[in-house]
């Protein structure tokens, strides 16, 4: 790790002392130019090159302007033999276990790294997603919050519709009333006319009936009893000359 | 005896069916049933009415100069238009409701501008795969974890995992 940011210093940035912490720190202390980044950009989502997970790719591009390709492989194995033959490194029992432990680590991030690591991102996912739900409803209800506002505005707009009805309500009270009265007086105006004229007839039927009345009973009375038995002897004889051509009708 | 006839403003009960809200429903059907009764009212009776056959009446009664006078009277009489006492009422309830709209209306704003803000807020939060802590607890408030109440990691109540 700190040879990586060795070579990050030599391409340029000024540095002002690595510290022991992580690398996150470190570069955000770096920030001692006039410019510095906010947010923080995204962390780079793979780590730095490797070939044979421990050297760096910088090292190999170093070194390949000058020696090629096999340049730090043959680098790699003068320094490993150098060690060896001046026993600067000593081969012991610990040698054995080193390498014994070497491989079962390696074995063990080979086979197991990949689902582990998916295991962690899935983690933090969820944490994300979860957050970022909440952002979402919150988004949304705020956008709906605001609808609702606007169109509880639109309808308050609507209120002056309101007090015309009710004032289109009074002048049609006002309206009936008025012509109820019209036709009220027509009405009483009629009657009283009418009156008149009906009491009128009345009395001339009255009358009528007075005289016929009158005029009958002068008429019965100015009977006399002379004159009834004169009525009633006629009245018979001429019923009997009826009878009499009727029965000679009826013979024929 | 003119018929007075003061103009009606028309209304379109649709677009006025649709502004109200619908906790007012049961109250502007109510208002609705009313002044349909009440057009319903006015339009069964006539305008004018009926006129009186004076030259009948002339020629039926026979007290001289009765139908004259009551013809005279009838004439002359103005029948009296109905006051009108609730305009005045109505007028002052308006402008109530629209003092009362206009800070609603003023209310209603300062809320929309407030959720605006929030809303933006949101809208240019960083991504949540950018963000450090400290962005987190800047944007989310309730995040913060109380270092001073709960000393120890986690610095929350257990209860709270």
């Amino acid at each position: 790790m700190l040879s990586r940011l060795v070579f990050v210093t030599a391409s340029g940035l000024k540095s002002s002392g690595p510290l022991g912490a992580g690398l996150v720190h470190a570069s955000r202390s770096l920030h001692t130019s006039s410019q510095s980044l906010a947010p923080v950009p995204p962390l780079p989502e793979k780590g730095g090159k490797v070939r044979h997970g421990i050297f760096p790719e910088e090292l190999f591009q170093l070194l390949y302007p000058k020696t090629g390709v096999t340049g730090p492989y043959m680098l790699g194995t003068g320094l490993l033999v150098y060690l060896l033959s001046k026993e600067i490194y000593v081969i012991n029992h610990e040698t054995f276990t080193a390498a014994a432990i070497g491989a079962v680590l390696i074995y063990g991030v080979k086979k197991f790294g990949p689902s582990v690591a998916a295991f962690a991102d899935k983690l933090n996912e969820e944490k994300v997603a979860k957050a970022q739900e909440v952002k979402d409803v919150a988004m949304t209800n705020l956008t709906q919050a605001i609808e609702n506002e606007k169109k509880e505005q639109w309808r308050v707009e609507g209120r002056g519709m309101l007090f015309d009805a009710k004032r289109n309500n009074v002048a049609m009270l006002l309206e009936t009333n008025y012509r109820e009265r019209l036709q009220m007086v027509t009405n009483e105006v009629k009657k009283r006319l009418d009156y008149q004229v009906a009491l009128q007839n009345l009395h001339r039927q009255m009358e009528k009936e007075h005289m016929v009345n009158w005029v009958e009973k002068s008429v019965v009375s100015s009977i006399t009893p002379q004159q009834e038995k004169e009525s009633i002897a006629k009245c018979i004889a001429d019923l009997k000359a009826l009878a009499k051509t009727t029965q000679a009708k009826a013979a024929v | 005896m003119a018929g007075r006839r003061v103009a009606l403003k028309a209304i379109d009960w649709v677009a006025f069916a649709e502004r109200v809200p619908p906790n007012q429903k049961g109250m502007f059907n109510a208002l609705k049933t009313r002044t349909d009764a009440i057009s319903a009212k006015l339009a069964s009776l006539p305008e004018t009415p009926a006129a009186i056959d004076w030259s009948y009446y002339r020629k039926a009664v026979a007290a001289p100069g009765m139908v004259d006078e009551f013809e005279k009277k009838f004439k002359a009489l103005k029948v009296p238009e109905p006051a009108d006492t609730q305009t005045a009422a109505i007028n002052t309830q308006e402008s109530e409701a629209n003092q009362s709209a206009t800070v609603y209306v003023e209310a209603s704003k300062t809320r929309i501008a407030q959720y605006e803000k929030e809303l933006d807020k949101f809208k240019n939060m960083i991504p949540f795969d950018q963000m450090t802590i400290e962005d987190l607890n800047d944007v989310f408030p309730e995040t913060k974890l109380d270092k001073v109440k709960h000393p120890y990691w986690p610095h929350k109540p257990i209860t709270e995992l």
